[in-house]
């Protein structure tokens, strides 16, 4: 199922969930909106899929508790770093304009340069 | 840094990173502080967080988890046989560029 393809392993999918609702909220905005932007990349199999989505829980777990501002890590351009976060699992994807601009207003969000909403 | 060296810095990335590791074992956070001390400040810890998981999922690291005082254990990189022979290819790939662009650069051919 193609649902599977994307998010892997439903209970170990839901595990990852429930690590990015433990993160302070600044961080779960970020992480949130990353994954919004990873889910437009079809990952090579199921094990990529949920990989994926673990370590990008691993990365923010990581960050929040070092209290790196989310700027340091995701650099000026979200997109690039995203993009280059998900060469890791994917063998090609493709993803709209809108979901660029997306994931950008996220970023903005959680580092408090955009009002919420 | 500009924008330009960003630019071709990218390209090199991976074999500054192993190069890195090479000399000691180091954490993420470890390398894009030095990174950053050496000039290089537009370079996010996520990058180089999503260049180390490329180099383990291609076998080039060997990865030790080392308890931390809070949050998860740090993930702690060091460089294997694969990566040295990797590293070696980087280089020689380097030094190929280096020398041509050098050509280039006074004119000759």
């Amino acid at each position: 199922m193609l649902i599977s393809k994307i998010i892997g392993d439903k209970r170990r999918y839901r595990q990852y969930r429930a690590r990015v609702g433990r993160l302070p909220e600044d961080y779960r905005t970020a992480a949130e909106a990353i994954e919004r932007y990873l889910m437009h990349f079809v990952p090579a199999d199921n094990e990529s899929a949920i990989s994926e989505f673990e370590d990008l829980a691993e990365l923010f777990e990581r960050v929040a508790s070092d209290g790196t501002p989310i700027r340091e890590v995701v650099g000026d351009e979200p997109t690039e770093f995203a993009e280059e976060f998900a060469r890791n699992y994917t063998k090609g994807g493709y993803v709209p304009d809108k979901e660029r601009q997306r994931l950008l207003h996220g970023i903005e969000r959680a580092t408090g340069e955009r009002e919420p909403g | 840094m500009g924008k330009r060296t960003t630019e071709m810095l990218k390209g090199t990335l991976e074999g500054v990173v192993l190069a890195i590791l090479a000399g000691q074992p180091a954490y993420g956070y470890e390398i894009t502080a030095w990174l950053r001390e050496q000039g290089f400040s537009d370079i996010a810890e996520g990058t180089v967080y999503a260049l180390l998981v490329r180099v383990e999922r291609r076998g080039l690291v060997d990865v030790a988890k080392v308890p931390s005082e809070k949050g998860p254990p740090r993930k702690v990189y060091s460089l294997n046989d694969q990566g040295r022979e990797y590293l070696e290819e980087f280089w020689a790939a380097w030094r190929f560029l280096s020398e041509r662009l050098e050509q280039l650069r006074e004119g000759g051919r």
